[in-house]
């Protein structure tokens, strides 16, 4: 730790640390997840928006999405743009403060699905009229209309969509741009794909059989979501529905009954089947 | 020497100065020049250029008056009038004026006549027909009257021809025995109406002021403009810019005078050798605020500067080393994009504001200081650097529209803030109640392909629900179909009959759902429906 962070507030906590080894593994690690967001963001950021869904605002570190952090919601497959899509409008439509929205799409961030449909968006409990859509010529263009909106800190959130991968450093200077600004960016990328990421978490995306109703038509939309990585957190795997209705998430019927005890580890055989997987990141 | 066809074969139409002392003059056919001078070099006219190179030439006279009138065909299209009116002082009076621009003028390698008179046509007549190539004519104002008595006279020494007419009047006159504009001042003016078009009294009227006659300026003259003319050329991005922002400094005040502030502004930079660039900037609110402009302008010089570097660009990008923000790593000195060619530098820099609008004033910093305005302003400063860099139809907003065919029903708006208010139209309650929807309406899908792309769908019966499509070159099979929704065309828009659609929800084997539509109804309306897929839901 280099001598400038010494600062009483941010160190007694490791001291404490060092100097109490009797302490539970479990006391360890939840001091550790406390501390560590204020060593890496120590300019606030620490508002959060929730899922409305204790099980998965639990499982994340700070009781819900970051408030001033970048967030990469990713497709499982190409065809599963449209559900990342709407994931991404139904997370930006959560967005408790009110104020405009910056959508940035660059020509290749939404693949070949077309445009937004701001009839389709209010279903998914993103007031259009709140919206302001940004379309760039490429995709450097795009993340620059993403970084410019973020520092000036007048929308209440940013997404984008865009068509390739993110390398470590734009991901970092965009996730700065946000922990400055305390607005979340929520990114799309079409090319799914592993790398490194200064993201705090990457939703993975995959459209699910909707929740059918009593004369078998669909009811809710379903999504299959995979924590794919998550800061200080640990990773998890649901099946969430969407109320289009109520604009609500909720977990889908089969998991909502399942008590599992936090902590624990489930390895299901099938994970298109699978109930919630939580494991400590290691 | 030019030539244009006419009929009867080739004729001359401008001739230079070798040529005339040969006493070849314009109307004459080519083949008579010849015989004049066999050494003769004719070349065909190109109106076309011409035209373009008289209008740059009056873009590039805006730097001495904003009201610039290239000359019209009946004016003979070569040459432009300058309503000088109180500019001349600026350049210490109207015999300097005249020099300074005749001066640049034979640098451009052109011979200008100049004239300067109380009215376009007495200005042209004397620019033409003077014996000097620079005459002033006293202004005949309250304080000189006998200034008219002298107005007449030159006007009566002209010819004929210094009256713009028609040629076929002009030869009826000559033929009439009229040679001096005199003739035709002294003359009684009835037999004149009656014998002649109205046309040949217009223009005397007109010559001599006692019917007005308006300019067909080049663009409107903007209320507030400045320019600096500079003594040494600057040629760097950042000196335009801060001579930007002392230009605008020194509009800010007389905008605050009047209460109205910028919406769109034009920064006009004018090259020593004649050549004009201008800058167009929209705003999405009015401002008075100097360092917003001068970053736009910065913006958009970024702009043009990356439209020009886009293969580059994007290869800088596919490799994941793309600066997306050059700005931050900005050398004092940065060369202007190539779009704007800085040749031997800019000699003058001039800003004008296009469009004002009322501006009321705030209060900011006190108590009463309102956030939401404040947050207004800011999201607008947003929006107008987004649009410079990145083009003006880059940031839009929906709006709903009542239509039942959804790729009607929203439309994309520019506008993002009403005119004359502070608050984004988004927070005015009509616009928000306009997307609710009943809530028995049928879904919709939140992406929307911008054309419907045609699917093979195999379904039970013609006008059934699908069982398997095949779109895009992939097949899915369709585990639940809900529909149809049937949207029939808007009778009261198109005259012609649009097919009906019956639109379904469809959810695949794998989860994903789409939105078909089958156009045309089975039977009555087509014997074979199409299949179209329309959108995505989430």
């Amino acid at each position: 730790m280099k001598p400038s962070l010494m600062k009483p507030s941010l160190i007694k906590p490791s001291m404490a640390l060092r100097f109490a080894p009797e302490r539970s593994r479990a006391e360890i690690l939840d001091d550790l997840r406390r501390l560590l967001p204020r060593l890496e963001n120590p300019s606030g950021g620490n508002c959060a928006f929730s899922f409305g869904l204790p099980p998965l605002d639990t499982h994340l570190p700070k009781g819900g999405l970051a408030g001033g952090a970048l967030h990469e919601v990713v497709p499982e497959s190409e065809g599963d743009l449209p559900a990342a899509f709407g994931f991404a409008a139904a997370l930006l439509g959560r967005m408790p403060s009110d104020g405009p929205m910056l959508f940035v799409i660059s020509p290749s961030g939404l693949a070949d699905c077309g445009h937004p449909h701001g009839h389709g968006l209010d279903e998914l409990g993103l007031t259009p009229a709140r919206l302001i859509l940004v379309e760039t010529e490429d995709e450097v263009q795009a993340l620059w209309a993403m970084e410019e909106a973020l520092r000036s800190a007048v929308p209440s959130a940013v997404a984008g969509a865009i068509g390739q991968k993110l390398d470590l450093k734009a991901s970092r200077r965009l996730h700065l741009a946000a922990g400055n600004s305390g607005r979340p960016l929520i990114l799309l990328s079409a090319a799914a794909g592993m790398g490194s990421s200064a993201a705090a978490t990457r939703w993975c995306v995959g459209a699910a059989k909707a929740a059918r109703d009593r004369f078998g038509l669909p009811a809710h939309w379903r999504w299959h979501l995979r924590l794919e990585r998550c800061r200080n957190g640990r990773l998890g795997e649901w099946l969430v529905e969407w109320d289009h209705v109520a604009y609500r998430f909720s977990l889908a019927a089969p998991m909502a009954d399942l008590a599992i005890p936090r902590g624990t580890s489930l390895r299901l055989q099938a994970p298109r089947r699978l109930v919630a997987r939580a494991a400590d990141r290691s | 020497m030019l030539a244009a066809e006419a009929s009867g074969g080739p004729r001359i139409s401008a001739t230079n100065e070798p040529a005339e002392a040969l006493r070849i003059s314009i109307g004459d056919g080519v083949s008579d020049a010849r015989a004049k001078a066999q050494f003769l070099q004719v070349e065909a006219a190109d109106p076309k250029s011409d035209a373009v190179a008289l209008e740059h030439l009056a873009l590039w006279a805006t730097r001495y008056t904003p009201s610039v009138a290239p000359f019209d065909e009946e004016n003979g299209a070569d040459g432009f009038f300058l309503d000088i009116t109180g500019v001349a002082s600026l350049f210490g009076g109207e015999d300097k004026l005249l020099a300074d621009l005749s001066h640049r003028l034979e640098r451009f390698g052109l011979s200008p006549r100049l004239a300067v008179a109380d009215t376009p046509g007495m200005a042209w007549a004397l620019s033409r027909f003077h014996p000097s190539r620079r005459f002033i004519l006293p202004s005949a104002d309250v304080n000189a009257p006998e200034n008219t008595r002298l107005a007449v006279k030159t006007l009566a020494d002209l010819p004929i021809g210094a009256l713009r007419l028609a040629p076929a009047t002009r030869r009826t006159l000559r033929r009439l025995g009229f040679k001096r504009i005199g003739a035709l001042i002294d003359a009684p003016r009835a037999p004149f109406a009656a014998r002649f078009e109205a046309e040949l009294l217009k223009r005397l009227d007109q010559a001599l002021g006692h019917v007005p006659e308006p300019l067909v300026l080049l663009a409107p003259a903007p209320i507030y403009r400045k320019i600096i003319r500079l003594i040494e050329p600057v040629f760097t991005q950042d000196a335009i810019l801060a001579l930007a922002k002392r230009l605008m400094t020194g509009l800010v005040f007389s905008l605050g005078h009047d209460g109205v502030g910028a919406r769109q502004l034009r920064l006009t930079l004018y090259r020593v050798d004649g050549e004009v660039f201008g800058l167009d900037l929209g705003l999405a609110m009015p401002t008075r605020d100097v360092e917003h402009v001068a970053r736009l302008i910065a913006l958009k010089l970024e702009r043009l500067g990356s439209q020009e570097a886009m293969p580059s660009c994007a290869k800088a990008a596919r490799s994941g080393k793309g600066r997306w923000f050059p700005s931050a790593t900005r050398k004092a000195g940065k060369a202007l994009p190539e779009a704007i060619d800085a040749g031997f530098g800019f000699e003058s820099v001039g800003l004008e504001i296009t469009f004002a609008e009322r501006m009321d004033p705030r209060q900011s910093g006190l108590a009463g200081f309102s956030e939401d305005s404040d947050r207004a302003a800011r999201c607008a400063a947003l929006i107008d650097g987004l649009r410079q860099r990145l083009g003006p139809r880059s940031v839009r907003r929906l709006e709903p529209f009542e239509s039942h065919l959804p790729e009607k029903a929203e439309t994309s708006q520019a506008e993002i803030y009403r005119r004359r208010t502070d608050a984004p139209a988004s927070s005015t309650s009509s616009l928000t109640s306009s997307w609710a929807r009943p809530a028995s309406a049928s879904l919709r899908p939140p992406l929307l392909l911008r054309r419907a792309e045609p699917a093979q769908v195999l379904a039970l019966m013609p006008e059934g629900a699908p069982r398997r499509f095949r779109w895009r070159g992939e097949t899915h099979a369709v585990a639940l179909a809900q529909g149809p929704e049937r949207i029939a065309a808007e009778w009261w828009r198109k005259r012609e009959p649009q097919p009906t659609r019956d639109y379904y929800l469809v959810e695949d084997e794998e989860g994903r759902r789409f939105w078909l539509f089958r156009e045309g109804l089975y039977g009555r309306e087509t014997p074979s429906p199409c299949w179209f897929v329309h959108g995505f839901f989430a």
